[in-house]
């Protein structure tokens, strides 16, 4: 099949404001020219409405308790700072993110810290007095020396747990560095009693690396016996938090992300031309005529994601009690906690690079040179496939252009490296852009967009700006610069 | 018929023939060849029986456990082959989708390991590829596993070219149909029987039919599944067809309410994509013609994924006595108590209070003195009558107290004088600083 014979688009998934954002090439543009590319967008005022969505799931089930945002997924002070302004909790992961949550506005009994804790981030969790997610033995230990060596207040604490077993069948799961096997629950717990005057059992919690509704069914199940161990020594803990992991769909269309992993999967197979970079296959192979190995990509497209998926997992039935999981939790009394990091960021931002170069290549392709390497936009790291938007500078981009001839781009980074690029995957393009465009990667809040950014060969980092609306259109602030005060509208709904 | 064992009664299954008028399609005799007949129920019989032979008797001898990558029939096959013979069998799976068949591989003391989903946080570095590490457990030194290997295994369609397709064949008075048409899974039987069929008439027609990348049907892969299996060879096929899900339980419905035929969704799917794939073929033809496709297994295991996909085809009709058919101004003329108030009430009337909620959660804390009745045996008890007597006040209480209101309202309907929800449920009550006991 030759190369361009049948486009393979992956449009991606747009709603609003990136839809309108999008269609105001002259203000992104005159941001590139001021700050510098590449630059990051992020969009405060809607991930108001992910938490609303997450919180109508909880409605939905009668469910109370507390939806944290996973600050690991993006550094941005606007979005934190944005949250604090709104009922959502945190869930921070180093002694940085810490006072950066405390600094933002949120109060301690609205943060939680999980994750590797040096005893600096342990003293001031417990100093504060925010919910600390103890790890294992070793964690709950030092976290009860240091508590009494400094006269610290008694710290609540969540225990979390790994290795759930259940029904007959036994799952697979990938093992994780973090938790204690749920099977050593007791001696936790005899632990715990013995530090009583330091820290206070709250509640049990996981987080499983995978987007399997059973096997988290069966660790929800799990932390629900847990916790009748706790109420069995007389504790009387009440919050479940399961972790996040529920997922973004970034692409608007089901059918191209099918279409796209099959010709893929043709690809590996030696039955049509590679479909990316140095025939790169995302982890598929060919071994006499079979295919081998598996699809090395972040599922692009996917029907459940976000409060969609957390509203599925608590209608899926607990899998030796029966009742459906939302049930189980209130017929027990108690309450959810969930910590989307990626899923609060659907929709909440966007990374532009400026295009320096555009080339022919002797096999129809173009290469595509951008002022931006693949560490600014961590598509490849992730596994995620998107289309970038081209925007001229004056030429408003639609939805619906002509698709008459599109072209198969190469992303080329600014890195003197043969592997810099933003994606290795041919990109099909509407428009080919030209030098002086820009190239908007949207949705890229969650995890791509400063994760994994770096000063390699002394580039600077990207600036990060806060876009917002207000009568007289899109405003914009640097991100440090942004507070809930300039957005305009329901800043102020707590 | 006398047999010395069941492994006899594999095979020798019988060729039906689909009522014309059922399929209308012209000039073509349709034949369904009903592999459920086989004594552990399915086509996977013969290839389970054929793969496992050369290796049972070493087996046995070691002491050594059979396994199986399997979401299904295969498992059961071999799991029946291996209790026969006294050693054990482990199913690995990730697309064990259908619980009656989880159930029934645990029956028959199979053991079953589940592989992950996908990693929702990526790492394209990770080595554990969860078929790698499954394939690496078989290859550890000491390992006395007798594995099938299913998608490799020759012998899998071996069965079918020197079992189902010579049947096929010999039923037909010793031609092979014109067409032959079969879901792709393993792709054993089909790349065996279509072997078999060409071997008389090298001009069969073979269909393979996939499922539908966003869908799933039992037995069947989707058209990116099935390149990793080692069988598949585009090659054995004149054309590969979706299917859908829908459209399988269509073709199953045909089967089982017109034909007598209690097929599976794998074979109504192969009946559908059949009859979809002959329709405008025969007015074109000037001669009879004939076409067989694979019932693969029976449909008694498959009203789960009915009920989720159609459930009106299981439907019952609401009851009268229901709590769904409250209406409004029932539910704003019952009478819904705070926590303080029943209190009050309980410590003067003394009324039953029944809590609503599952025997797990009711035993971890409940209201001291209350009785345990789980909202659906509630449900079942008020269909027959009320369940209380009308001298006895009730106190109904659920974890937050929507649902013991609509029972409340029921009860009233049904003539009881003096029954109340506790208002916010057993949240409130907590949260109201009430005492909850754990016995």
């Amino acid at each position: 099949m030759p190369l361009l014979a049948v486009p393979l688009f992956l449009d991606p998934k747009l709603e609003q404001p990136l839809t309108s954002l999008l269609t105001s090439p002259r203000f992104l543009h005159d941001l590139v020219d001021g700050l510098g590319s590449p630059l990051n967008v992020v969009l405060p005022d809607r991930i108001v409405e992910n938490v609303s969505r997450f919180r109508s799931v909880y409605r939905r089930h009668r469910l109370e308790g507390e939806i944290c945002f996973a600050h690991k997924a993006n550094r941005s002070s606007a979005l934190v700072r944005r949250l604090a302004a709104t009922e959502a909790a945190m869930d921070v992961a180093s002694l940085g993110e810490l006072q950066h949550a405390l600094a933002s506005g949120f109060t301690p009994e609205r943060i939680g810290a999980t994750g590797p804790k040096e005893p600096e981030f342990l003293w001031l969790a417990a100093r504060t007095g925010v919910t600390v997610n103890i790890e294992g033995h070793a964690e709950l230990e030092s976290l009860a020396t240091l508590v009494r060596h400094h006269g610290l207040p008694r710290v609540r604490v969540l225990l979390r747990l790994s290795d759930f077993s259940g029904t007959g069948v036994k799952f697979l799961s990938r093992r994780s560095r973090f938790g204690s096997p749920a099977s050593e629950l007791t001696g936790l717990l005899d632990a715990c009693g013995q530090h009583h005057d330091a820290v206070e059992v709250i509640g049990v919690s996981y987080h499983l690396d995978t987007t399997s509704l059973e096997e988290k069914a069966l660790a929800l199940e799990g932390c629900v016996r847990a916790m009748d161990e706790c109420r069995a020594r007389g504790m009387r803990p009440r919050v479940i938090d399961i972790g996040g992991g529920f997922g973004v769909s970034y692409l608007a269309d089901g059918a191209q992300w099918e279409r796209y992993t099959s010709q893929l999967t043709s690809a590996a197979m030696g039955r049509r031309e590679a479909l990316a970079w140095r025939s790169h296959s995302y982890g598929l192979s060919s071994e006499g005529g079979t295919l081998r190995g598996s699809l090395e990509l972040y599922p692009s497209h996917r029907s459940l994601a976000g409060a969609d998926y957390l509203d599925e997992l608590l209608r899926t039935p607990a899998p030796t009690l029966g009742r459906p999981l939302a049930t189980l939790l209130l017929e027990n009394l108690y309450d959810l906690c969930v910590e989307p990091g990626r899923a609060l960021l659907d929709q909440c931002g966007l990374t532009l690079a400026r295009v320096l170069e555009t080339r022919r290549e002797s096999d129809g392709t173009h290469a595509v040179s951008l002022a931006m390497n693949s560490d600014d936009c961590a598509l490849e790291e992730h596994g995620i496939l998107l289309d970038p938007i081209v925007l001229h500078r004056d030429k408003p981009w639609e939805a619906a252009e002509d698709t008459a001839e599109p072209f198969g781009v190469h992303l080329h980074g600014n890195l003197c490296l043969e592997s810099d690029l933003i994606t290795r995957r041919t990109v099909f393009l509407r428009r080919l852009p030209a030098r002086g465009d820009l190239l908007a990667f949207p949705n890229t809040a969650g995890y791509c967009m400063d994760f994994s950014a770096q000063h390699a060969q002394r580039r600077p980092l990207a600036r990060k700006v806060a876009a917002y609306r207000d009568a007289d259109g899109w405003q914009w602030r640097l991100d440090d610069q942004y507070w809930p005060i300039h957005s305009a509208g329901d800043a102020h709904e707590v | 018929m006398r047999f010395e064992s069941i492994i006899e009664t594999v095979g020798d299954t019988p060729l039906v023939r689909i009522a014309p008028h059922v399929h209308g399609l012209q000039n073509i005799d349709l034949y369904a060849k009903l592999e459920f007949c086989n004594p552990f129920g399915s086509l996977k019989d013969r290839a389970a029986w054929n793969m496992v032979r050369p290796g049972l008797s070493a087996a046995v001898e070691r002491g050594s456990q059979i396994v199986e990558l399997s979401s299904g029939n295969t498992a059961k096959a071999l799991a029946a082959i291996a209790g026969m013979h006294g050693i054990g069998f482990k199913s690995v799976t990730n697309r064990m989708k259908i619980p009656e068949m989880r159930e029934m591989l645990l029956l028959l003391g199979a053991e079953i390991e589940e592989l992950p989903g996908q990693s929702e946080c990526l790492d394209p570095t990770n080595p554990e590829d969860p078929l790698t590490l499954f394939h690496r457990s078989l290859d550890e030194p000491g390992n006395t596993y007798l594995h099938t290997d299913q998608y490799y295994n020759a012998r899998n369609a071996e069965a079918h070219e020197t079992g189902t397709g010579p049947e096929i064949v010999a039923d037909l008075d010793g031609r092979a149909p014109d067409w032959f048409i079969s879901g792709v899974g393993t792709a054993g039987s089909s790349t065996g029987v279509a072997r078999a069929l060409r071997d008389r008439n090298p001009k069969v027609g073979v269909v393979g039919l996939v499922a539908d990348k966003s869908d799933f049907v039992p037995g069947i892969r989707n058209i990116d599944e099935v390149q990793e299996v080692g069988i598949f060879d585009p090659l054995t096929y004149d054309t590969i067809e979706k299917v859908t899900s829908a459209e399988a339980i269509d073709g199953l419905l045909t089967l089982v309410r017109r034909c007598g035929i209690l097929a599976g969704p794998t074979g109504g799917a192969a009946y559908f994509g059949a009859v979809r794939y002959l329709r405008d073929i025969g007015p074109q033809l000037t001669e009879p013609a004939t076409a067989v496709f694979i019932v693969c297994d029976r449909v008694e295991s498959y009203l789960s994924y009915i009920r989720k996909r159609r459930p009106e085809l299981l439907g019952l009709r609401p009851r009268n006595d229901s709590a769904a058919s409250v209406t409004p101004e029932e539910l704003s003329g019952t009478a819904a108590v705070g926590v303080a108030e029943a209190r009050e009430w309980m410590a003067k009337e003394r009324p039953l209070v029944v809590d609503m909620r599952s025997p797990y959660a009711y035993a971890a804390l409940h209201i001291e003195g209350s009785i345990n009745i789980v909202d659906e045996l509630f449900a079942d008890l008020v269909r027959g009558g009320l369940p209380f007597s009308k001298a006895r006040p009730v106190l109904l209480a659920c974890p937050v107290g929507e649902q013991s209101l609509r029972y409340a309202a029921l009860l009233t309907r049904m003539g009881h004088p003096n029954v109340r929800s506790l208002d916010g449920g057993i949240i409130a009550w907590r949260d109201a600083g009430a005492p909850l006991v754990r016995e």
